[in-house]
């Protein structure tokens, strides 16, 4: 869900990106008519539903993790494919230049034991070969970015100056879909919606390199997967959402994400998901979901205060949580290209899930805490 | 010692015209230094700042060593390890309606942006709040550019605007901030792959590297690789036979400047002698008299200095134009900002004016205070010391010419020991002027009896009896106006031996498409080989690589057709040199041959597509294309070896007696202008190339006048002096009889006198200059041959600017003679 609300900002990417404009949306560029609306059923159809789906106009691909090397030291990694159709057709299809879509990707690293955060970010439109998505099966690439599924195993890679990623992932439950058999409903009007579907616990081997490591880690650990694709807009009135992605140490993981609205309320529509170690799901509503914030953390650089520290419950599925981010300063200040701030990082907690005691860990995304950097730059 | 000081600056006022002809005469000189060196810093400067400015964060680029690139490669290389970050660019140049030259950046705004960040900045021109909007129009409007903030300005645009260029009309949607003073365009880089035919081809990749070797190890056949520090040095390279010749003539205004403030500065002092041989014998100490010197000179080294540091300013924004044009006419598209105002430039201009009047006053105010009282008196230097002293003077010139004839010997020397020699030259010239003044006297007394009966005669004498003083300004005069003639005549030598130039190698009826900019499809010039009737159709490409790692120019040429229509202008042989070509040879411009020292039969290695390929050299010609050398081969062995078969454009040669020629050059002319081609005749092009020529040496010329216009000072202060002093005489020649006019006369003469020996003198020494400029000096910094054509013209201008300025300098001496003769009495007699 939270990848769908990302969408608006998403055409904010491509306009920053571009010229360093002001925040403006993106909207503008495109005729919503043309693009076709996530509306009834959809007939899914694997692999060639982890490819591409140029006829919507948003859709992401969208990688966390929480991993550890041989030392017991933990890592967190964010790897984010996102496809933003411009043109519905190009002006010059067969120029390789012409511009349809343009491709955004997000890039970071967490370093739990010393407490550091890197993270880089590309744009680029299809041209040569520059970017692209297949449509029969996932392969997407950005540049040396990139993301394919062969069989049963989806291969990332990325590398950005110091920063280096290489991880195999390997589901260990089948897919989950939200909603509706994967319709996932935004908002009151029909099409204020999209398709959402997620690999919630995926089993992850491979390694990476952050610019304070001297040579290459190794590490294991659990990610999570979620692809979506839609082509309405982000409902008016809203001002950032908190999203959650949790593996709990009994097998269960649990998805939540509340849309903040500008009064304050939470839009009703905010939901979750919680999938049993089964694979079985089940849908929470927002009266299912409780959330405390504990603590806050300033960021020195963009002045956003972000919730630090959150005590969760789900009484219907039995879970009380505490949950802290493992590293305070983990905000994406996209300065350089997009200008917009978000925080989204690794996080770890304890509880009880059916009174027995267990720990858990995953990322969280925090929007709308921080206005546009553009004034500081 | 005050009251000497006082006493001395007293004068100041009191000979208030005097004053400020010195003064004028420091600040000339100050100012041709300052406006020249400052103009040639900031042109240079500003095209530093604009390879700068467009080298962004690269570290690297890459690209084939001719031509345009693939794009099919730009994948692999977003893929290579070593690249952290790549852009590729499409750079090539426009023209304005108005006929000024804009780079044109084709770039991809999504991967340019992390090398070029200012690119991004725009300032729309449309609806400023529909940003997106603006946005998608700039990606998706295939005319879209857009325009740096000055270029902005100089359209006049403020909202949404086309302008007209020679690439069509275009849509300039906003503007970005520029700070390199290159006009710049940019565009999106698939438009300008289709405005300029590119389809899948590139310029170059800007690249960040972060391991250059491992790079270079991967992508080292068929492209070129340079860093960015490379990547400058081959443009500063470009233009280092330009730089050489701005900081000669910078060097020469000084030269030149330095003389008329030593000039100046000796007059004040010699003007004296009188005044110091009263303080003298009143008890003033040699220190005070010293001091009170020191302190006029320097007050006229401060006042004039300052005072040439802001007419070198104003000089500034005038030079920084002219040489910015030849920059752009020859090697880049500059702009140059004229210099900013700033407080360092008077303070340099005092400097320079201190300096060097302590330098001309210093020598004359030594010998000044160490000559007793009575003799400094009696007033000037009697003759026949000034006679031994002109000989003395002149065996210092004598070693001088000799040192300099040395420096002209040695073998293969650097290009400033050639300049080194000229100045000796000059100087050595300029210290025989007493002697030869005091050889030629009779024929000067002769000349000026005939002219101006007995004030003529008289006149002479004066002339040689001032010998200090006339002396040295008569040096300084024969200098500017030698000057003057040798670059005349260097630069008349070069246009003719350009006219010959073109006549041999540009013999088409008809050019299609221009080398810098249009570029002429090649399915163009393949209909018009299907026309009947036409005698030759040439395809000329003209493109710059890099050799031994230095820019050079390579050339495709069709070897039948240029043998028979043209008539290359051989160092050796004649046309069966094309021979060599056809079997895939190469030939050579002079210039190329000089430079790496390449005779007929060596071999050249050049990069291509494939890797190094070997040339044989056939032969070499006169080229004045290029200084960095030119390498002309044959269409088909270019193709082969750089997979670049890009048209710059298209030669038509119709034989003279073809009976429908004016029906065949109609139809050619209407194909080319159907398909939007730049049509030129074969003379247009002549006055195409000889207006870039002219344009180039407009600086030089203006030099010419800067230097005119300070020997006029030069000549005018010391008429101005020599009649000051000699009010007393005034009072014996009224006694004598001489009526008013006839005092005239002789100023007039004595004015013209000096003019006429400057000029005489500067005929042989101006010949002798021209001859070192085109013999050593171009030769050396542009490894060519000038043929020398001996032209009137320099002469006829030189001697009618000599006599003019020198009644011009007169004429106040004279006017005074009007308003103060007659009062003239006997004083002290």
């Amino acid at each position: 869900m939270k990848r769908y609300l990302k969408k608006s900002s998403l055409g904010l990417f491509s306009v920053l990106i571009l010229m360093g404009c002001l925040y403006q949306g993106f909207t503008f560029l495109v005729h919503a008519e043309e693009w076709r609306q996530a509306i009834g059923p959809w007939k899914w159809v694997f692999p060639k539903d982890h490819g591409s789906h140029p006829e919507f106009r948003t859709e992401w691909w969208y990688f966390t993790g929480n991993l550890t090397d041989s030392s017991k030291n933990r890592f967190g990694y964010q790897l984010t494919f996102f496809r933003q159709g411009v043109l519905y057709k190009a002006n010059d299809p067969n120029h390789p230049w012409a511009i349809r879509d343009v491709y955004l990707a997000h890039f970071a690293l967490t370093d739990v034991s010393l407490n550091q955060f890197w993270f880089a970010e590309r744009v680029s439109r299809q041209g040569p070969g520059f970017a692209g998505a297949a449509e029969d099966g996932m392969h997407v690439w950005l540049l040396n970015w990139m993301a394919r599924m062969e069989g049963n195993r989806i291969k990332i890679e990325a590398r950005h100056q110091g920063m280096e990623l290489s991880l195999d992932l390997v589901p260990r439950k089948p897919l989950v879909f939200h909603g509706k058999n994967g319709l996932s409903q935004k908002g009151p009007q029909q099409g204020q919606a999209s398709y959402y579907f997620s690999y919630t616990n995926m089993a992850t081997e491979g390694w990476i390199k952050t610019p304070q490591s001297p040579s290459i880690i190794s590490v294991k650990g659990t990610s999570w997967f979620d692809h979506e694709f839609g082509s309405n807009q982000l409902a008016p009135g809203q001002v950032g959402w908190d999203w959650f992605s949790l593996h709990l140490s009994d097998g269960q993981e649990l998805m939540v994400y509340f849309l903040r609205r500008k009064d304050g309320s939470m839009e009703p529509s905010s939901s979750g998901t919680l999938v049993k170690p089964s694979g079985h799901t089940l849908h929470l509503k927002l009266s299912d979901i409780n959330l405390e914030v504990l603590d806050y953390w300033k960021s020195p650089k963009s002045g956003g205060r972000y919730p630090s520290r959150w005590r969760m419950k789900v009484p219907s599925g039995g879970i009380e949580l505490e949950l802290t981010s493992l590293v305070a300063s983990q905000e994406l200040l996209t300065e350089g290209s997009t200008g917009v701030i978000y925080w989204e990082g690794a996080v770890a907690g304890k509880g009880t899930s059916g009174g027995r005691p267990i720990t858990c860990e995953g990322y969280v995304e925090l929007t709308g805490y921080a206005g546009s950097l553009g004034g500081l730059f | 010692m005050k009251i000497v000081t006082k006493s001395f600056l007293r004068y100041l006022p009191r000979r208030l015209s005097l004053s400020l002809l010195q003064l004028m005469g420091v600040a000339c000189g100050v100012a041709a230094v300052v406006g020249m060196t400052l103009s040639a810093q900031t042109a240079l400067k500003s095209f530093s700042k604009a390879i700068e400015f467009l080298r962004g964060k690269a570290t690297h680029s890459i690209q084939r060593p001719v031509g345009p690139m693939e794009e099919s490669f730009l994948s692999s290389l977003a893929r290579d390890p070593a690249v952290e970050w790549f852009s590729p660019v499409i750079d090539r140049q426009l023209s304005l309606e108005t006929g000024s030259p804009v780079r044109l950046l084709g770039i991809d705004p999504f991967l340019d942006r992390p090398l070029r960040p200012e690119l991004a900045q725009v300032e729309w021109l449309g609806k400023k709040t529909d940003v997106a909007e603006n946005l998608l129009s700039f990606l998706t409007d295939e005319k879209a550019v857009f325009v740096d903030q000055d270029l902005k300005e100089e359209i006049g645009i403020t909202s949404e605007k086309t302008i007209d260029t020679t690439k069509g009309t275009l849509h300039v949607k906003g503007s970005f901030p520029n700070p390199s003073g290159e006009p710049l365009m940019i565009m999106d880089i698939g438009h300008a792959q289709k405005i300029y035919q590119l389809q899948g081809y590139v310029d170059r990749v800007d690249l960040i590297l972060s391991d250059e070797y491992g790079f270079s190890s991967r992508w080292n056949k068929g492209f070129l690789i340079q860093s960015s520090r490379q990547r400058s040095e081959t443009f500063s390279g470009m233009l280092q036979a330009f730089r050489l010749n701005l900081e000669a003539l910078s060097l020469l205004a000084l030269f030149v400047g330095v003389f008329l403030i030593y000039n100046t500065a000796m007059f004040t002092v010699i003007s004296r002698r009188r005044d110091t041989g009263i303080l003298r014998s009143l008890g003033a100490k040699r220190l005070e008299i010293f001091v009170a010197f020191l302190s006029e000179i320097l007050i006229l080294g401060v006042i004039g200095g300052a005072l040439g540091g802001l007419i070198g300013y104003f000089l500034t924004q005038l030079l920084t134009g002219l040489i910015g044009s030849s920059i752009s006419n020859l090697y880049f598209f500059l702009r140059p900002e004229p210099v900013a105002w700033s407080s360092w430039i008077p303070i340099t201009g005092v400097l320079l004016g201190c300096s060097a009047s302590l330098f001309g006053g210093i020598i004359p105010l030594v010998e000044l205070i160490r000559i007793n009282p009575v003799q400094a008196m009696s007033g000037r230097v009697a003759s026949r010391e000034s006679a031994r002293k002109a000989k003395k003077v002149a065996l210092g010139g004598l070693f001088v010419l000799l040192l300099s004839l040395l420096l002209f010997l040695l073998p293969g020397a650097h290009i400033y020991v050639g300049f080194a020699g000229v100045f000796g030259f000059v100087l050595g010239v300029s210290l025989l002027t007493g002697i030869v003044l005091l050889v030629f006297h009779p024929v000067v007394k002769k000349v000026l009896q005939i002219l101006g009966k007995l004030p003529g005669k008289v006149a002479a004498g004066n002339i040689r009896q001032n010998l200090g003083r006339t002396g040295v300004a008569i040096a300084a005069f024969m200098i500017s106006l030698s000057m003057s003639i040798g670059l005349s005549a260097m630069i008349g030598s070069f246009r003719q031996s350009l006219i010959w130039w073109m006549d041999t190698q540009i013999r088409g009826d008809l050019y299609i498409g221009k080398i810098l900019e249009a570029e002429v499809p090649e399915d163009f010039f393949e209909e018009l080989r299907k026309i009947e009737g036409l005698g030759g159709v040439h395809p000329y490409r003209n493109v710059l690589t890099l050799y031994r790692n230095t820019s050079i120019n390579v050339s495709a040429v069709d070897a039948r057709v240029l043998e028979k229509y043209a008539q290359f202008g051989w160092l050796k042989g004649g046309n069966e040199n094309w021979e060599s070509v056809k079997q895939g040879g190469v030939i050579v411009s002079e210039s190329f041959s000089r430079r790496f020292g390449m005779k007929s039969g060596d071999i050249i290695t050049l990069e291509g597509n494939q890797g190094p390929v070997d040339f044989k050299v056939g032969a070499i010609f006169y080229d004045y294309t290029t200084e960095h050398g030119l390498v002309m081969m044959d269409r088909p062995t270019f193709i082969k070896t750089f997979g670049d078969r890009t048209l710059n454009n298209i030669g038509i040669f119709i034989d003279p007696d073809h009976p429908r020629r004016a029906e065949l050059l109609q139809e050619v002319r209407r194909r080319g202008e159907a398909r939007g081609l730049p049509v030129l005749t074969g003379a247009q092009l002549h006055e195409e190339i000889l207006e870039v020529f002219d344009t180039t040496f407009a600086i030089t010329r203006s030099m010419r006048v800067i230097a005119i216009i300070v020997a006029f000072f030069g000549i005018a202060g010391a008429l101005l002096t020599l009649f000051i002093e000699r009010s007393r005489e005034f009072g014996i020649y009224r006694a004598l009889g001489f009526s008013t006019s006839q005092v005239a006369r002789m100023t007039l003469m004595e004015g013209l006198g000096m003019g006429l020996v400057s000029f005489f003198l500067s005929i042989a020494v101006g010949t002798v200059l021209a001859v070192l400029l085109i013999k050593v000096i171009n030769i050396r910094s542009f490894n060519w041959t000038i043929f020398y054509y001996p032209a009137l013209k320099p002469y006829l201008l030189t001697g009618v600017t000599a006599i003019l300025a020198s009644i011009g300098a007169a004429a106040y001496p004279i006017w005074r003679v009007y308003r103060t003769y007659p009062q003239i009495q006997i004083r002290e007699e």
